[in-house]
């Protein structure tokens, strides 16, 4: 258990380990294991180790739940429903900002100067990249589009979206976090029957195989 | 004396030979450097559809005509750069927006029935310098086929390892891959025509053709095979990969869409489920907290030294002389009443947290029961200023019910006229 310590701290914090935040980590908890391992330890805490359905991401979670665990999961569900909008935009306003054919996924390498100076050139991107910014979740007080873009990634790396390999260097990757939120919109939009285009059909590449 | 004739006969034919060679090797250096001479035209004619003819001679036009590197589909439309060339050119730059894949097995196996059959006829006749040509088409043939897969294979792995960077919209990047793939089984289904059983038969014990045709083919066929299969797979994957990142695309941009549209959405509260969905189910955050301990003698000394380590505090040396008289300034009272205010409010949430949960206080009653001095607007605004100011968490434990009103029947302004704060429950 000792050797997996670093890794527990991570977890009881609420961070989420993904290939991208911790590589090693990672790989250590594809062994079922070690998963059962951090499970037993977790057991008097009241907490169990979880993932999303495509194991990409791993965090902790409630192993019973009573009524407190379920007060700070509502909350939790309220801020995260709150989040959703404004990280969606954010989403988007990268793909098409950058020129990018897909919305940025877990290791794609965003850096804030090259996002600023697109929507620098372009008063429509800049004009969304203002709105965003003030925008309760990012809570960027500056008029000034650096400090806005700033303030972004700033925030985006507290909620573990992206993180910063190095801390002197303006260079983020996107981790597995990301890969959550998706799931979390598609649980949203198939629990609440919301009119929002269903997935490609994905029998057809089995079926070539 | 037939041997002589013979040998005759065949330097005869040796010389006419060399003489064919030599006008072959002649006019296909010229049209060679046809090519060379035209190239920035030519190149101009790949990127469009015409070839531009100004400035072009008509001797030069019927040069280019006759040596197939231009054509002219019919007499009304232009002249324009030959398939062929067009081909070469792609090759030569790996364009794989216009790279072909063609491996035409069926006819190439013909050919090599037909030129099995010559080379098997001169062989009997004892022709040698034709046997010698038959084999050396042959060759060049079964080359030429190997060749063919092998530049198929290459634009594959190409287009592959590029993630078909040479479009930049997904659904391009699925069509082309789409693309690929039928190649690939075409590719695959020439492979499959080429029947090694058949070729033995036709081979019978000649050791060179048997070597040519069997071995040396056998062999480089199936590392094709291999290699189409490799790249079969790594397609698929990626088309997997494409169809992904396009189902995702069109989630969260449709979810985008539908919040914009509906501001006041809000999902069924998930928490309180019987059955929490697994998705839902995080944790609240746990800090490990530890300080330092002095019951264990070992660490007291490695405090110690820790002690030693921490720089010294640094306080700056204050000149008493030049010390002014107390003076509030202006500005200083003025902090001072508002710092008062703020006091007294958090005194009011204070109050409110004693109250049963979910039990209103208003702002005002508060005032005045408390006789404390303030302005009600002033009152009412920092009431609402230290709701806003309190951190998301605490916000949480809060709430603050305005009562207002609209200022006229035709204006929408609010007017609060008080607040009334309660523990959340």
């Amino acid at each position: 258990m000792i050797e997996h310590g670093p890794l527990l701290e991570r977890l009881l914090a609420g961070d989420f380990i993904c290939a991208v935040s911790d590589d090693n980590a990672y790989r250590h908890l594809a062994n079922e294991e070690t998963r059962e391992a951090i499970d037993a330890y977790l057991r008097p805490l009241n907490r169990r180790l979880a993932s999303n359905e495509d194991a990409s991401v791993y965090f902790l979670a409630w192993r019973q739940l009573n009524d407190t665990a379920r007060e700070q999961l509502s909350r939790q569900l309220a801020d995260t429903v709150n989040s959703l909008l404004p990280m969606l935009e954010w989403l988007q306003l990268v793909q098409e900002a950058l020129g990018r054919d897909a919305l940025a996924a877990p290791g794609d390498v965003l850096k804030p100067a090259e996002f600023s100076a697109k929507c620098e050139d372009n008063q429509s991107l800049r004009e969304r990249l203002e709105r965003l910014a003030t925008d309760n979740f990012f809570g960027s007080q500056s008029d000034q589009l650096d400090a806005q873009v700033k303030q972004i990634f700033k925030r985006l790396k507290e909620h573990g979206y992206l993180m910063q390999p190095h801390s002197e260097r303006q260079v983020f990757v996107v981790t597995g976090k990301m890969d959550y939120l998706v799931d979390v919109v598609r649980f949203i939009r198939d629990e609440e029957n919301l009119p929002i285009d269903a997935d490609e059909d994905t029998g057809t590449q089995e079926a070539l195989l | 004396m037939s041997r002589r004739e013979n040998s005759a006969l065949g330097n005869g034919v040796g010389s006419g030979v060399s003489e064919l060679e030599s006008r072959l090797l002649k006019t296909g250096a010229e049209r060679l450097a046809l090519l060379g001479k035209h190239a920035e035209r030519l190149m101009q004619a790949y990127t469009r559809d015409d070839v531009p003819l100004e400035g072009l001679s008509d001797g030069a036009l019927r040069k280019l005509l006759a040596a197939r590197v231009l054509w002219r589909p019919d007499e009304q439309s232009g002249v324009k750069l030959s398939p062929k060339v067009r081909d070469l050119i792609a090759e030569m730059l790996a364009d794989e927006t216009r790279r072909h894949v063609n491996a035409d097995v069926a006819e190439t196996l013909e050919l090599i029935r037909t030129q099995v059959d010559s080379y098997r006829e001169a062989r009997s006749k004892g022709e040698h310098w034709r046997q010698e040509q038959q084999l050396l088409r042959l060759r060049q043939e079964v080359d030429g086929l190997n060749g063919r897969f092998a530049d198929a294979i290459d634009s594959l792995w190409q287009r592959l390892n590029s993630d078909f960077g040479f479009v930049s919209q997904l659904n391009d990047k699925i069509r082309e891959n789409d693309r690929a793939q039928k190649q690939i089984v075409r590719l695959l289904d020439g492979l499959a025509l080429i029947d090694f059983d058949e070729l033995i038969a036709l081979v019978g014990s000649d050791g060179s053709l048997r070597k040519l045709l069997i071995s040396q083919l056998q062999n480089r066929l199936s590392h094709h095979y291999t290699s189409l299969r490799e790249v079969q797979r790594r397609l698929i994957e990626l088309m997997a990969r494409f169809r992904k990142q396009q189902a995702r695309s069109r989630l969260m941009t449709g979810m985008a869409a539908f919040l914009r549209e509906h501001p006041g959405f809000v999902p069924g509260n998930y928490a309180q489920r019987s059955e929490v969905p697994a998705l839902f189910n995080r944790a609240a955050p746990l800090n490990p907290a530890a300080a330092p301990a002095l019951d264990h003698a070992l660490d007291t000394r490695v405090l110690a030294e820790l002690l030693h380590e921490l720089p010294a505090p640094r306080h700056a040396a204050q000149n008493v002389a030049v010390a002014n008289p107390v003076q509030p300034a202006e500005e200083s009272l003025a902090a001072a009443r508002q710092q008062a205010l703020k006091l007294d409010v958090e005194r009011f949430y204070l109050a409110v947290l004693d109250q049963p949960p979910a039990e209103p206080v208003s702002a005002l009653a508060y005032l005045q029961q408390s006789g404390l001095e303030w302005a009600d607007e002033i009152w009412l605004f920092q009431v609402i200023a230290e709701y806003q100011g309190l951190p998301r968490s605490e916000q949480q434990a809060f709430r603050l019910q305005q009562e207002e009103s609209k200022a006229s029947a035709f204006n929408d302004l609010r007017l609060i006229h008080d607040v009334a704060l309660a523990v959340a429950v």
